[in-house]
């Protein structure tokens, strides 16, 4: 039998009384302990140089071809687009973009698809995807590679990036006269950023076999077999100043370091400067591989993976395991010399070869070097092996302390004489344990996570609200306030009974640990932030009633941890930062919008894109956080009756 | 099943009528040229022996038909094989209809007929026939046998004539390697089976460094026997074509060619041995002209398609120049030309993400304004467990609504883990100008560790799917007919109904693959290390420890024997302990602790 059943380890052991004792400071110490892990993995003996695993990726690296004369042509496009884009203000010059393809002779194909927007009564989204196919003269159409291109209307908000097509056009012109493709080259152009791309790559692993109610993305009318890998361009101008490196993909999916390197390595030979979170050359030359910059490239990456919104159109190839990364070449803001303006262009397309080279080589699917990786410099690694410890050790004193907690529990039932037979003592156990009422409250809170997690989805609802003229964030905002509201009741309408509490704590605490290190698995980096904000809730939660202060902290932090008030602070925060300009009263009301706001985005993601982060949080996160509340709350109006009959 | 009787109706061949017993062989050479809408060449090599050797016992003295060839019909029942080894993939959608059809990487489909021949003596022959053209074609058509070939019962007809009029059993057998790569080194050997080998005639124009070179080349072998009655008075017809696509834009010219630029060199003359060395080019709405122009034209009126053709004759030419033909772009180029769409074709591909489950999908598109029947084959490996209770015909009409459809006739053989494919046929009819899907799903699953090919994370490869149909007319369509043998026989041959056989890519498949990578390894040896450790430790950590105190001598007189008996015993059969040790064991025996639980 297992651990549990062990006499030596009962608290009539001296031993383990007095872990239970300590149990707080030793929470404590794993915690800071699990948070210097962290801070030690920036400095260069934890993390590892990168290197080429896949040897196939070589031959990127022989001599480009690729020359001026493409450069010219992508030059003549790029002006050519330019004037398209006059006329087309709002839309994408579907129809220039396609018979440019097919004059470079390309198998040109076009692919719609509809949006029907789940709220404000099922207002629809047309759009256009241009594909061209380059046939890989060595291979019957059983592999391919993609290379996209986002095009940006002119009224879009985002950056303009409309020297991307012409890019893509020029090397597909350079492409189609080679005779060594081994795999099928897709040109993709999509346009309403994500969603194009998403409805393509849904189209094309789907068919329109499964099509869902929301996004109809119907069926392709050709392929290029299994893709292998793809390459994003996002050029601002054909004038580059730098190349920033985006790999974040969704669910915070990251693809194959091989593919990273390579990238590192052919841009840095073509005399780009680019890299992972890159930023204009006068500010990196100030401080470099210094501790704290490391530290900060590493927090920089985990913010922008637990999210679990992709940062480009790469991200969505990550699900079907499609390694992928963008290319974001910078503009030139600074006036340097004009004679060599388009010199970084050429480097560019020279990259662009080199990677399209190395990808034709592959003859196997990623599958050497890593996939889970934090990147600490451009050209440093830490791996899984070196930052899951750091993970474990923040969780693992939920764990202790629950296994503590069952050991003093037990001992405050049991106050039978020691001499007592351990058999009777485990047979006398579940007696007194209140098991049915405690898990019935667990069931209760996760059944509100649930409601959190479909009522705003469903369709009666949304209905109901849309008759009443409420727009989709308030309809979302009210569900979920209502929900969060009946969480915050709960416990004061149900009392556990004697010994409840102290049952409830055990199994928070054990279904904390787990839901961290499982979502730490599936998305490191939100487990990780989750875990360095619920821990200190588990550490300052205390099984015996010891004095108010705590208990008030305890409350306040265990209220601030509320899914709803978090994304309100971190909303409010960032409002503070880009309008420093308000009152704090304007700012506190602009923020509840935007919180809302923020919201309805999250649960957008979920239902289009597939990101679980609403889920997660309201399914798991939000019935944890109610617990805790209970916990926090409970055990003063616990200490409250104990006091009245004692009076 | 009417239908399907229909589909599977056998032509009757007209086998030409075979006056002299005499045996006679002759050898014909042509090359077809046909530049396509979207700037694509294609050429066409097929070198025809017919042979009439008359009775089995002249097959030991072969002339102009390779010795292996005639040798298979004697030591098997063969009567008709086909071979292709194929690189590329034949796009239907732009390149139009081939004149012979193979799908990528190897396939090989033969007919066996003969007296008392079962199934059994015919799946043994059919791996030795195969594994004899492995060797002759340096193809590895060793690999066939039965966990990849099947018994297609609608798909293929016979081409072969036994010439008996008793009922004599005949089987086909089918299997595809879509994993073979083809090169060099099957181009060589498939040359030396010709008369005058590479070094004249038409196969000096394939030179290896070209014909690599090309956007899709395949390489054919039929062979198939016509008897006017059984075994009696033969003709054994050779046919071995190469067929090939070459990208003029690839070869660095602004779209001019010449067969100096596909080839490599221009054409050193005939053939000594040929009856006939014939150049045909389509002159049909070509951009082109062409120098020099044709000896003569031919038309041809075949389905309600007219073709005209340009014809060289070769053997009319002087032998001691290189002939060359070129193709030069007409100045205007004020129409562009539109590929008109074949009337049948068809896609395959796999859906669904994960390894978990999938589903593979052949997509099959009638553009011909009438219905068309349809026979699809699927040969769906072992490892591929596909459920047949999600097979799905959906119907998707270019105008209107999508609707199911229910095949007429159904052909399924599940397959058996690691012995036998999955094997389908699907008859059906395909309504007028739309789109029929067929559907059905697959798991993932995970192979035995050997199984998985070098490169595994590479994928496992599918074979093309085979679709067979009747076309009512004959646009684009450029097949020999089955009665005949030469590609200049395929000239108004007008038929009733013109029988079509296509394929669909093959796939790649990436099923769950262990990290066959160093870890991998370090991980499976420290496994097996504490796996071996894990039952001497488990037992003393869960065995009590108990000191006994053995007796110095056994008290009984049926004890003292024993003891004696297996102390001896011991000693014999264990040559290697001497007796020192031996002695010091009777010495030490007593303290021996037992070890009890």
């Amino acid at each position: 039998m297992g651990l549990l059943s062990d006499p030596s380890l009962t608290p009539r052991g001296k031993f383990g009384r007095t872990l239970a004792k300590h149990s707080g400071k030793i929470s404590l110490f794993f915690y800071i302990a699990g948070l210097a892990w962290f801070v030690c993995l920036s400095h260069p003996e934890f993390s590892h140089g990168t290197y080429l695993s896949e040897n196939a990726l070589s031959p990127g690296l022989v001599d480009p071809e690729i020359g001026q004369d493409s450069v010219r042509l992508a030059q003549t496009l790029y002006e050519e687009l330019q004037r398209e884009r006059t006329d087309h203000k709002s839309t994408t010059p579907h129809a220039w973009i396609a018979a440019k393809m097919h004059q470079i002779g390309l198998e040109t194909h076009v692919h719609n698809f509809t949006l029907r927007y789940p709220f404000s009564a099922g207002k629809e989204y047309h759009g256009k995807n241009v594909y061209g196919i380059l046939r890989a003269p060595r291979i019957s159409s059983t592999e391919g590679v993609v290379y996209t291109a986002p095009y940006r209307a002119v009224n879009s908000v985002h950056t303009d990036i409309t020297a991307s097509v012409p890019m893509l056009l020029a090397f597909a012109d350079f492409a189609r006269k080679k005779n060594y493709w081994a795999k099928d080259l897709v040109f993709l152009v999509t346009e309403q950023e994500q969603l194009g791309m998403h409805a393509w790559l849904e189209a094309y692993h789907e068919g329109g076999i499964k099509d869902s109610p929301i996004l109809r993305c119907g069926n392709l009318p050709a392929r290029a077999g299994a893709l292998q890998a793809a390459l994003n361009l996002e050029i601002q101008d054909l004038d580059i100043d730098y190349i920033d490196v985006k790999i974040e993909g969704l669910n915070g999916q990251l693809p194959n370091l091989d593919m990273f390197n390579l990238v590192q390595r052919l841009t840095s030979r073509s005399g780009l400067s680019s890299g992972y979170k890159h930023t204009p050359r006068k500010k990196r030359r100030s401080n470099r591989d210094s501790l704290e910059d490391n530290l900060r490239h590493m927090v920089e990456m985990l913010k922008s993976q637990a999210t679990g919104v992709p940062n480009g159109n790469h991200g969505l190839f990550h699900r079907y395991r499609i390694e992928s990364l963008t290319l974001e070449a910078v503009k030139r803001t600074t006036n340097t010399n004009n004679s060599n303006r388009y010199g970084t262009a050429l480097s560019l397309l020279k990259t662009v070869e080199g990677i399209s080279r190395s990808l034709n080589n592959l003859l196997e699917r990623f599958h050497q070097s890593y996939f889970f990786y934090i990147l600490v410099q451009n050209d440093r690694f830490v791996s899984i092996g070196d930052y899951m410890p750091c993970l474990i050790a923040l969780a693992s004193p939920m764990f202790i302390k629950a296994f503590l907690l069952w050991l003093t529990t037990t001992s405050a039932d049991d106050a039978a004489p020691e001499e007592e037979d351990t058999a009777t003592h485990e047979e006398r156990l579940p007696m007194h344990l209140p098991y049915i009422s405690v898990l019935l409250y667990m069931v209760a809170a996760l059944l509100l996570g649930f409601f959190c997690n479909t009522l705003p989805y469903s369709q009666h609802v949304r209905d109901y609200f849309n008759s009443m003229g409420v727009s989709t964030q308030w309809s979302v905002g009210l569900i979920l306030a209502a929900q969060v509201l009946l969480g915050i009741l709960l416990p004061l309408f149900y009392t556990l009974p004697e010994a409840g509490l102290e049952l409830l704590h055990i199994g928070v605490l054990i279904f904390t640990g787990v839901a961290l290190i499982v979502t730490g698995l599936l998305n490191f980096a939100l487990g990780f932030i989750l875990a360095v904000i619920i821990s200190p809730v588990t550490i300052l939660l205390q099984s015996e009633h010891v004095n108010g202060l705590r208990q008030k902290l305890t409350c306040i932090y265990t209220f601030l941890l509320n899914p709803m008030v978090v994304i309100y602070l971190l909303v409010l925060w960032l409002t503070l930062f880009e309008f420093p300009e308000l009152a704090l009263k304007d700012m506190a009301v602009r923020a509840i919008s935007a919180s809302l706001d923020a919201i309805t985005y999250g649960l957008m993601d979920s239902i289009i894109y597939g990101n679980w982060l609403y889920t997660a949080i309201a399914a798991i996160y939000f019935p944890l956080w109610i617990l805790y509340w209970t916990l926090a709350l409970g055990r003063k109006s616990y200490a409250v009756t104990v006091d009245k009959k004692l009076n | 099943m009417e239908f399907g009787i229909s589909i599977i109706f056998l032509i009757l061949l007209y086998a030409s009528p075979i006056a002299a017993v005499k045996e006679s062989s002759e050898f014909n050479e042509e090359l077809y040229v046909r530049p396509m809408a979207n700037g694509l060449v294609n050429t066409f090599f097929q070198f025809t022996t017919r042979w009439h050797y008359g009775d089995r016992e002249n097959l030991h003295n072969t002339q102009l038909i390779p010795r292996p060839i005639a040798e298979t019909l004697l030591l098997y029942d063969v009567k008709e094989l086909h071979i292709g080894l194929t690189q590329g993939l034949w796009r239907y959608e732009t390149y139009g209809y081939p004149v012979m059809d193979n799908a990528p990487g190897a396939e090989v489909r033969a007919w066996f007929a003969g007296e008392n021949l079962t199934s059994t003596d015919v799946d043994d022959q059919w791996v030795k026939l195969a594994s004899t053209f492995s060797g002759i074609l340096c193809a590895s058509l060793n690999f066939i046998d039965k966990t990849n070939s099947v018994e297609p019962k609608y798909s293929f007809r016979p081409q072969f004539v036994t010439g008996s009029k008793a009922n004599i059993p005949q089987f086909v057998r089918y299997a595809s390697l879509p994993r073979e790569i083809v090169c060099t080194e099957n181009l060589t050997p498939w040359k030396k089976l010709l008369p005058c080998n590479s070094k004249q005639g038409f196969a000096s124009l394939l030179n290896s460094g070209h014909v690599h070179n090309t956007n899709y080349h395949s390489l054919g072998m039929k062979m198939r026997t016509i008897c006017e009655s059984y075994n009696k008075n033969c003709i054994l017809e050779f046919t071995e074509t190469a067929n090939m696509v070459y990208d003029p834009k690839l070869l660095g010219t602004n779209g001019d060619f010449s067969l100096r630029r596909l080839f490599g060199q221009g054409l050193n003359g005939h053939c000594a041995l040929a009856k006939s060395s014939k150049i045909y080019v389509n002159l049909d709405d070509q951009p082109y002209d062409l120098t020099p122009t044709p000896m003569y034209n031919v038309t041809s009126r075949r389905g309600g398609s007219t073709t005209t053709l340009g014809v060289y004759d070769i053997q009319r030419l002087d032998e001691d120049k290189f002939f060359n033909i070129a193709w030069i772009n007409k100045k205007t180029k004020a129409n562009v030309q539109i590929t008109p769409t074949p009337p049948l074709y068809a896609h395959r591909y796999i859906l669904g993400h994960g390894q978990e489950r999938g589903q593979i999908l052949t997509q099959i598109t009638n553009k011909h304004y009438a219905a068309l029947p349809i026979v699809l084959q699927e040969n769906i490996p072992w490892f591929v467990p596909s459920y047949m209770h999600t097979l799905k015909l959906i119907v998707q009409p270019e105008n209107g609504a999508e609707y199911t459809i229910k095949p007429r006739v159904m052909h399924y053989i599940p397959g058996v883990q690691r012995l036998r494919p999955y094997h389908l046929e699907l008859l059906f009819e395909i309504p007028a100008l739309s789109t029929v899907q067929i559907s059905f799903d697959f798991d993932y699953i995970f192979l035995k560790w050997l199984e998985y090919p070098p490169d595994a994370n590479h994928g496992h490869y599918l074979g093309s799917a085979i679709i067979t149909t009747q076309l009512p007319m004959g646009r684009n369509y450029t097949a020999i007919p089955v009665d005949k043998h030469l590609f200049a026989d395929s000239f108004n041959a007008s038929r009733s109904s013109y029988f079509l056989e296509i394929r669909t890519e093959s796939l790649i498949l990436s099923l769950p693959t262990p990290d066959f990578s160093m870890p991998y390894n370090v991980i499976c040896l420290a496994c097996t290390v504490v796996a071996l450790a894990f039952g001497p430790i488990h037992s003393v950590a869960t065995k009590r420890i108990v000191v006994e105190q053995k007796d110095a001598q056994p008290q009984s007189l049926k004890g003292k024997v024993m003891q004696k008996l297996f102390r001896r015993k011991q000693n014999k059969t264990d040559t290697n302990t001497n007796k020192a040790e031996a002695h010091a064991e009777t010495v030490f025996g007593h303290s021996i602790a037992d070890v009890k639980q």
